[in-house]
């Protein structure tokens, strides 16, 4: 599903990602892990297409399409998702009007009929219900007054609405208190865990591997991949850091 | 000659003023308007007066209670002072109210100036939408005096496709009474949008806000001064600029506090938002209070779109400038959340969003 071959990437003309390599197939999750600074965010942010991430060499393919070609939004309409460490505010645009755009707008990408006022209500309401939101949450603007377990749920109930193949999720676990990483990794689980689909999380901590099992972990240092191995490997991590493993 | 008389921009409270596209609106010939006034009003029911290049125009007009005559103005504006002649005026006694009554302005060519004058006496309440439209330089002169416990809402949108309109506005509002008078500059005009509102009466309401939107080499700008005289008065000043191209908005709000006009309660949100950065937005907040027990809240800033709420955005899948129009149509929509007949608010957001598409 997803191919990534010597993925070399900059911002403002810095090397943060040194030639990756990672290949994700449908139905496995992977966990990236590694120390502050390895590139971890880099690595979602270039997957995602944000501006100024550039990568300057290496292929990414998704679905075996050139990913690196496409703009963020067409990413989104071909079925990924990025997680973000900090969910942004957008003061004045409600949950609801931001997801149904978003949801609309990807349907229409994909040329398929449009959701209505009352086909999208019911479809959230029902992923803010897994999630254990309040429903009126979707009526308030975007993360704006959220605490940082709501940012995150509210993360999880946008990638229920949206439904992607791939999700890229960064620091998902960050801010969480034990229930909301309960809720959000019942949600991953939920959303993700299928045979046409995929999860690579993004994690400096073993602790939301707990909820959702990886079938591969790679550890993550200065930019490139360097062990990988399977969910044993993220215990060995915890338990003796990472100075030991990236050396 | 009315123009020979114009502010200069060496004069402070004028530095930003577009006093060449005022004369040059002044001296544009009249030419058909080719709109139908008729399809200026909301679908609203209510009062309605139309002036085509200020003269009353009675086939499109069902006045009610507001009455067309010839004024003098009884002000040292330099533009407002311009405005004399035939004019409108809405006096209401006691407890009686008016609502939903709109005016037209529609534009030719040339100069015209309206006077007008609003009178509300105790408890009396009005709402009011005008809207300016065609060519030309429409100048107006408003008075406002509000009894005790009297409500004035008021909606202006300025959507000439080109020339010039300039608004003064001057409200004394008495003990309790509320005045709420809410601008947006859509259009392609250039504009001066300036007001005096003085809080006569303990406990009075005032507020002058709004939105304007510049592109190409427009220039359009507000500036209000709200005088409290008395004690527990409240004020708002929400104004918001979004600027493209190479345009120009300046916003200019001043809150005096008189001594003695304690528990005075005051905001001025001034907020420029450049789509471009040959684009400007000067903005210029003013304070002057002589009472010691005051709540004057107040904010300034510029700025462009946010990346991170942008990239948000598209990575959920909204295109670039969908993602773009969402973002400025928030920045704008609390200012015009002020008004409070939601189908006034509606239509003005609608114009709002169409400038929006046409700019991003």
């Amino acid at each position: 599903m997803l191919n990534i071959q010597n993925l070399h990437a900059e911002i403002d003309g810095k090397e943060i990602l040194k030639g990756l390599t990672l290949s994700v197939n449908a139905g496995e999750v992977h966990a990236i892990m590694g120390p502050n600074g390895a590139g971890k965010s880099t690595l979602g942010y270039v997957l995602g297409g944000r501006g100024g991430y550039e990568a300057t060499s290496g292929s990414v393919t998704f679905d075996g399409q050139n990913l690196l070609e496409l703009a963020p939004h067409e990413r989104a309409a071909a079925g990924l998702f990025l997680g973000f460490q900090y969910p942004v505010e957008i003061p004045g645009v409600s949950n609801v009007q931001f997801l149904r755009e978003a949801a609309n707008a990807q349907r229409r990408h994909r040329g398929e009929a449009q959701l209505s006022g009352a086909e999208f209500l019911k479809l959230a309401r029902a992923q803010a219900a897994a999630l254990g939101m309040d429903a009126e949450m979707l009526k308030r603007p975007v993360n704006v007054g959220f605490s940082g377990g709501e940012k995150k749920r509210n993360e999880m109930v946008q990638m229920g609405i949206l439904n992607p193949k791939l999700a890229i999720l960064d620091e998902t676990d960050s801010g969480l208190d034990i229930d909301a990483l309960k809720a959000v990794g019942e949600g991953i689980n939920r959303i993700m865990r299928a045979p046409d689909k995929a999860v690579l999380l993004i994690t400096h901590y073993q602790r939301l591997l707990d909820y959702v099992k990886p079938d591969f972990v790679h550890v993550l240092a200065d930019g490139r991949i360097v062990r990988s191995g399977g969910p044993e490997l993220a215990h060995e991590l915890e338990r003796e850091g990472y100075g030991a493993l990236a050396a | 000659m009315t123009v020979l008389d114009l502010p200069s921009t060496r004069q402070e409270a004028w530095r930003w003023a577009d006093m060449a596209t005022l004369r040059a609106a002044a001296a544009l010939p009249p030419t058909p308007a080719g709109v139908d006034p008729a399809d200026l009003f909301l679908d609203l029911d209510g009062p309605r007066l139309c002036f085509v290049d200020g003269v009353f125009e009675p086939a499109h007009s069902r006045p009610g209670p507001v009455e067309v005559i010839r004024q003098i103005a009884a002000t040292d504006h330099p533009l407002g002072s311009l405005a004399i002649g035939e004019g409108w005026a809405l006096r209401l006694g006691a407890e009686h109210a008016a609502t939903c009554i709109q005016i037209v302005h529609l534009g030719t060519g040339g100069e015209n100036h309206v006077p007008a004058r609003i009178l509300l006496a105790d408890d009396a309440v009005a709402t009011l939408v005008e809207t300016f439209a065609g060519t030309g330089w429409a100048n107006r002169l408003t008075a406002i005096a509000l009894g005790k416990g009297a409500r004035l809402m008021r909606s202006v949108r300025l959507v000439q496709s080109e020339g010039f309109v300039s608004i003064r506005d001057e409200a004394e509002i008495g003990e309790a009474a509320s005045l709420v008078s809410i601008f947006l500059g859509a259009g392609g005009m250039g504009s001066r949008i300036d007001g005096a509102l003085t809080l006569t009466g303990k406990g009075a309401f005032a507020e002058m806000g709004g939105v304007l939107l510049t592109s190409g080499a427009q220039k359009q700008e507000a500036a209000v001064a709200v005088r409290h005289e008395q004690i527990e008065g409240t004020s708002r000043q929400i104004w918001r600029a979004v600027a493209a191209d190479q345009s120009v908005a300046s916003l200019a709000a001043r809150v005096e506090v008189a001594r003695g006009a304690q528990q005075t309660d005051g905001e001025q949100s001034l907020r420029g938002l450049l789509l471009q950065r040959t684009a400007t937005v000067n903005l210029k907040p003013e304070l002057e209070i002589f009472a010691d027990d005051v709540k004057c809240a107040h904010g300034a800033t510029v700025g462009e779109l946010d990346r991170n709420a942008l990239f948000y955005l598209e990575s959920r899948g909204i295109e670039a400038p969908q993602a773009k129009a969402l973002l400025t149509h928030a920045f704008v929509a609390d200012a015009l959340a002020r008004i409070g007949e939601e189908p006034v608010r509606e239509a003005f957001l609608a114009d709002a969003a169409t400038w929006l598409e046409a700019a991003l």
